[in-house]
């Protein structure tokens, strides 16, 4: 019993990273209809940031997070402007496109820092656990528990209750007549999209005491959250939330019972599946696109 | 007869020309350098089969490398029973080491030529038809035809790898027997060889061509264009997706099968996600609206490979990404594009045409009021 | 029994009822015109027989065959087709690749594979007469103007050949002369095809029909010649609005 609710808690702070990793994604897609490939090396650059940060200024993940959310959202911010805004009447393209640039960015990586484990050290102030009959929690993973649910008040926040927000919405409904009142798509969608990259770039930075941190980190996080964003569907926070409690248990549980392999495996059928039959997600939004 | 069909004959003739007498001449013959080529035009083929399903009917097949793969180690499996018919129970060493007592019974169709080389097309054809129906029949299009390929063969490869026992793991299929063919033995460094697999090519660039210019490559140029529109004419729209999804998925397994012969082992790399993408740049480069451009896509970003890769080592992967980036953003028809607009340039627009062309632009704003007032 | 039926047809989107228990019924060989004010579901009607949208009750009955739950390329086999009301020929394909396209008298698979050059013959030849796109054979249809298009369009409906044709405003955008070049190829396929039309401009519904129905907030609102509709009150009302009808009923 102990076991299986400690593996649940292990489970549920995985999720609480997934979660925000899909955020971004589901942002991404939501707003402009882009499905990015390179979602994953976005994480893996926040991972290396936090490294690199470690390593040059003795800076620790949590002091460090604001300075990494801003570095890969200009990395972001420079994707959108440099390629994605080229393509958004070819969809298709984008998904090339944006496959190509999570190449480049895990090569160069590759290429300027090495092919080798980088290790980043967790938080002092978070050593240590909470312990309550058999469940044992580690601290830093209740802190992530805690902090993903900040970043999804935080982003339900920007995009209901700012100004920002408003304008989205709106160039999601429609985008000519948000133009007519003087709405500024190409601003909103690279802002948006820079957003979302800070995102994964912030959850790359708070994988790093768990995992390993290697060029290659990106695409095996990404898959699950493609996954939270096809249960979850676009448009629905709370779908986006609820799936990657689900997605990441399940994972979890998968690996548990079968092994890593067949855990894997089952994920990407699931995803083939609900593509498949149910296209807008579990948790449909109501206005239709 | 239009000019398209022109230049696809004529650019498949030149084609044909190249890889049979200036390509091994140019090589003087030289059975080592040849061996690479030919595993140049095994890419081609993948590349070609990829601008059919793609450049035609707009089915983005992000996991071609799943077909190709199977292909590949469909061959490969044929060749390894061969080379351990004087081993212990005539079973592959690597069953030995994982403790395999016998040949599992997937494994013993293999024994046979004809199956294995009917099993090369038949499989993938297979798999993809199924991959097709389950798709097309619920009518999923574009990115999601691409993501649902995509993660389908991440999982094809992450069962061949974990499933050691049977599929040789990470390791992939290798100490080979050479095929023998109505007794002609494929030694993969004669000249001979390399004109088994420049034919297998100009052969499956026909079959290619013939579908793409008969009527079906026409159905799926107007399904790439409004799927909608052609299914009230009254065609099945999912059968011509699917015909398109098959006929690739099997041109990608007979490449697979070369492409072991060419290289004499077979690995759970040929179907990963970076050879995948490999395919589909080498198809954006070439031109994915020509099946012969696709396959010289292929060949020259091959050669350059082998060109830069020996300068650059580890930079080669990065300049392919880039290359496969400028090429999306600024020629999404890749060099097949820039070579038609300049064939079209050439030729003398006529005066009627060119009035056309004004009235297009000119007619919409005079008539849009016009149907307001109706209204 | 009419050539096509339409029994208490209904489809809702979300709580909308677009079109809410519509009976009609079409002889063999005849031009209706539909009308109706905006919003009436008069192309939500065509869409339903067409298959583009699923019916949520109600039947449609073509040639005596009951069509409601097939698919839309089985009801273009049986013989319906559809002109969409924005101009939709294959803009990358040339004209004559669009007409060979629309000759979808074997729409199978194997039967296209054994197909490789467009005959320019027969029905062909008679079609690109009718509609005078002869000269521009190899144009690109998307470098046709507007009218072309439409001209296109129709020739495409005359190649697939279809025994109703369904028809979204056909001459939106046309010049007079074009409307009356219309009306008359209109007037030829009477009595070997049945068409069903939705118009509004009234001066080309004279021309052509001599059965009207109109349509209000998806039901079968009046039915007769052009001249008894317009003398119709209801019909007025529909049009005019809720003041009128206010003054009506009091």
């Amino acid at each position: 019993m102990d076991s299986v609710l400690n593996q649940v808690f292990a489970g549920l702070s995985m999720a609480s990273i997934l979660l925000i990793v899909a955020l971004g994604l589901a942002i991404i897609y939501g707003a402009m209809g882009v499905i990015n490939l390179a979602h994953g090396e976005f994480v893996m650059l926040g991972a290396y940031s936090a490294w690199f940060l470690q390593e040059q200024f003795g800076l620790g993940i949590l002091v460090a997070l604001p300075v990494i959310f801003l570095m890969v959202a200009v990395v972001g911010w420079l994707v959108e402007r440099g390629v994605v805004r080229w393509l958004y009447h070819r969809p298709l393209d984008t998904i090339l496109a944006t496959w190509g640039i999570g190449i480049v960015l895990q090569q160069l990586v590759r290429l300027g820092i090495g092919p080798e484990s980088r290790y980043v050290a967790r938080p002092e102030i978070l050593d240590g656990n909470v312990i309550l009959g058999g469940l044992v929690m580690a601290n830093y993973r209740i802190f992530l528990i805690a902090f993903s649910a900040a970043v999804l008040v935080g982003t339900w926040y920007l995009l209901t209750r700012t100004e920002f927000g408003t304008k989205l919405r709106a160039i999601i409904q429609n985008k000519e007549i948000s133009e007519c009142y003087g709405i500024r798509p190409e601003r909103v969608y690279a802002l948006t999209f820079a957003y979302g990259a800070g995102l994964a770039g912030i959850a790359g930075a708070l994988i790093t005491p768990l995992v390993s941190v290697t060029p290659g980190m990106g695409t095996y996080v990404v898959v699950d959250a493609f996954l939270v964003v096809i249960v979850g569907g676009v448009g629905s926070l709370i779908g986006t939330a609820v799936a990657s409690g689900l997605v990441g248990t399940a994972s979890a549980a998968f690996s548990f019972l079968l092994n890593d392999t067949l855990g894997r495996v089952a994920l990407l059928l699931a995803i083939i599946l609900l593509i498949r039959f149910r296209p807008m997600g579990l948790f449909p939004d109501k206005v239709r696109r | 007869m239009n000019t398209t069909f022109k230049t696809d004959i004529i650019g498949y003739g030149l084609f044909a020309a190249l890889i049979l007498f200036v390509v091994p001449w140019a090589f003087a013959f030289d059975g080592f350098e040849l061996n690479t080529f030919a595993r140049y035009l095994t890419l081609g083929m993948v590349a070609m089969a990829l601008a059919l399903s793609w450049g035609y009917a707009g089915v983005l097949n992000l996991g071609q490398a799943a077909t190709f793969g199977l292909g590949s180690y469909v061959m490969a499996m044929h060749l390894k029973l061969r080379a351990s018919a004087s081993s212990y129970n005539g079973m592959p060493d690597f069953m030995g080491w994982t403790n395999v007592e016998v040949l599992p019974w997937f494994w013993e169709p293999f024994h046979s030529l004809t199956f294995t080389l009917v099993a090369g097309l038949a499989l993938p054809a297979l798999v993809a038809w199924l991959m097709a129906v389950f798709m097309f029949r619920g009518r999923v299009t574009g990115v999601f035809v691409a993501i649902i390929t995509l993660a389908f063969l991440v999982a094809l490869q992450l069962v061949f790898i974990s499933e050691q026992r049977y599929t040789g793991g990470q390791n992939g299929l290798t100490g080979l027997a050479p095929l023998e063919l109505f007794g002609w033995r494929a030694d993969a460094y004669s000249t001979s060889f390399y004109y088994m697999v420049a034919g297998c090519l100009i052969t499956a660039l026909a079959l290619g061509l013939a579908v793409v210019r008969s009527k079906v490559g026409l159905i799926l140029r107007a399904i790439r264009e409004d799927a909608n529109r052609v299914r009230f004419f009254g065609y099945d729209v999912a059968r011509y997706e699917t015909l398109a999804f098959c006929v690739s998925a099997a041109l990608a397994g007979w490449a697979g099968m070369l492409y072991v012969l060419v290289l004499e082992f077979a690995s759970p790399t040929y179907m990963s996600v970076p050879f995948s993408l490999g395919i589909v740049i080498w198809c954006a480069v070439g031109g994915r609206e020509s099946l012969v451009a696709a396959a010289l896509g292929a060949v020259v970003v091959n050669m350059l490979e082998g060109r830069l890769s020996s300068i650059f080592v580890e930079g080669w992967f990065l300049f392919l990404g880039i290359l496969f980036i400028v090429v999306v953003l600024v020629m999404p028809r890749g060099l097949y594009g820039l070579f038609s607009d300049a064939v079209q340039r050439l030729q003398t627009v006529s005066p009627r045409d060119r009035g056309g062309k004004v009235a297009t632009k000119a007619t919409p704003l005079s008539a849009t009021p016009a149907v307001k007032e109706e209204n | 029994m009419g050539h096509l039926e339409l029994h208490n047809l209904q489809v809702q989107f979300g709580g909308l009822r677009a079109v809410d228990g519509l009976n009609l019924s079409l002889e063999q060989g005849e031009l209706r015109c539909l009308l109706g004010p905006n919003g009436a579901g008069k192309s939500t009607t065509l869409d339903l027989i067409c298959g583009k949208t699923a019916a949520s009750g109600g039947s449609v009955i073509f040639g005596g065959i009951d069509v409601t739950h097939m698919a839309e390329y089985q009801r273009a086999r049986h013989g319906i087709g559809r002109k969409f009301q924005v101009p939709s020929v294959f803009k990358d394909l040339s004209v004559i690749e669009n007409l060979e396209v629309a000759r979808s008298q074997h729409p199978g698979v194997l039967a296209s594979l054994r197909v490789f050059r467009s005959r320019l013959s027969g029905r062909m030849d008679e079609v690109l007469t009718i509609v005078g796109l002869h000269d521009h054979l190899h144009v690109k249809a998307g470098n046709l103007s507007h009218g072309q298009t439409q001209w296109l369009e129709i020739a495409m409906l005359l190649m697939q050949d279809c025994k109703l044709i369904l028809m979204d405003e056909p001459t939106a955008g046309m010049t007079v002369q074009e409307t009356l070049k219309t009306a008359d190829i209109f007037n030829s396929l009477r009595g070997s095809h049945t068409m069903l039309v939705v118009e509004h401009d009234m001066s080309f519904v004279r021309v052509i029909a001599e059965q009207v129905t109109v349509m209000d907030q998806g039901k079968l609102l009046a039915q007769g010649t052009v001249a008894e509709i317009e003398r119709d009150p209801k019909v007025r009302q529909a049009y005019l609005g809720d003041e009128e009808t206010a003054d009506a009923a009091s």
